[in-house]
């Protein structure tokens, strides 16, 4: 029985999609613009904060592009700064 | 010359002639300092991820125009004094003016339409 459970337990998931490599290497034509929210939603966790590199798998200039456009937005009110702000 | 863009947002109380009149005056502004405006977008109001001023929207307008660093003082002062402009942002743009303008209307309004839903 016990033995059973546990070999059908499944693995512990990632927590977020990851993938390997980066994104923006992978895909040239992709652009990183903090007036694109869209794209940018992917790299903000849903309390607001910038999804680290070892989660988003970006590469250091690419996640570097990414946090200026999230901050950039974020000053600019299309993203916020963090969840606590509810606007009604 | 440099190639900048401003993101200004509008009061959402000011609609109308009141609008049209706050935009043409700063385009006035660049313009009288002999700057040349590449283009104007007009997002029309959106949700603020939080609140400025205590008001939950805002009308954007985006402005990117090629001027010299002192143009930009001059915009932003009077950018500041004016009450009806809740917040803006100046970017330098590196590589100048990309024209994407069909991805961008698409994308525009699929984010209209989300935030209607949301």
């Amino acid at each position: 029985m016990n033995n059973d459970r546990r070999s059908s337990r499944p693995a512990p998931r990632r927590r977020f999609g990851r993938r390997k490599g980066c994104r923006f290497c992978g895909d040239k034509t992709l652009t990183i613009d903090y007036k694109e929210i869209r794209n940018l939603r992917y790299f903000v966790s849903e309390r607001g904060k910038i999804v680290p590199r070892r989660i988003s798998g970006n590469c250091a200039s690419h996640q570097r592009q990414v946090t200026e456009a999230i901050k950039r937005a974020r000053n600019i009110a299309l993203l916020p700064f963090s969840a606590s702000h509810s606007v009604d | 010359m440099r190639t900048y863009e401003t993101i200004f947002i509008v009061h959402p109380d000011i609609v109308g002639d009141e609008y049209a009149a706050v935009v043409d005056k700063f385009k006035g502004v660049l313009t009288d300092q002999g700057v040349e405006i590449l283009k104007v977008d007009e997002w029309g109001t959106r949700k603020l991820a939080y609140p400025i001023r205590k008001q939950g929207r805002g009308t954007y307008v985006l402005v990117a125009y090629q001027a010299s660093p002192e143009v930009i003082a001059e915009f932003e002062r009077r950018l500041r004094i004016e009450d009806s402009i809740m917040k803006f942002q100046t970017v330098y743009l590196e590589k100048g003016l990309e024209q994407v303008p069909a991805a961008e209307e698409k994308a525009e309004a699929e984010g209209e339409k989300a935030e209607e839903t949301a």
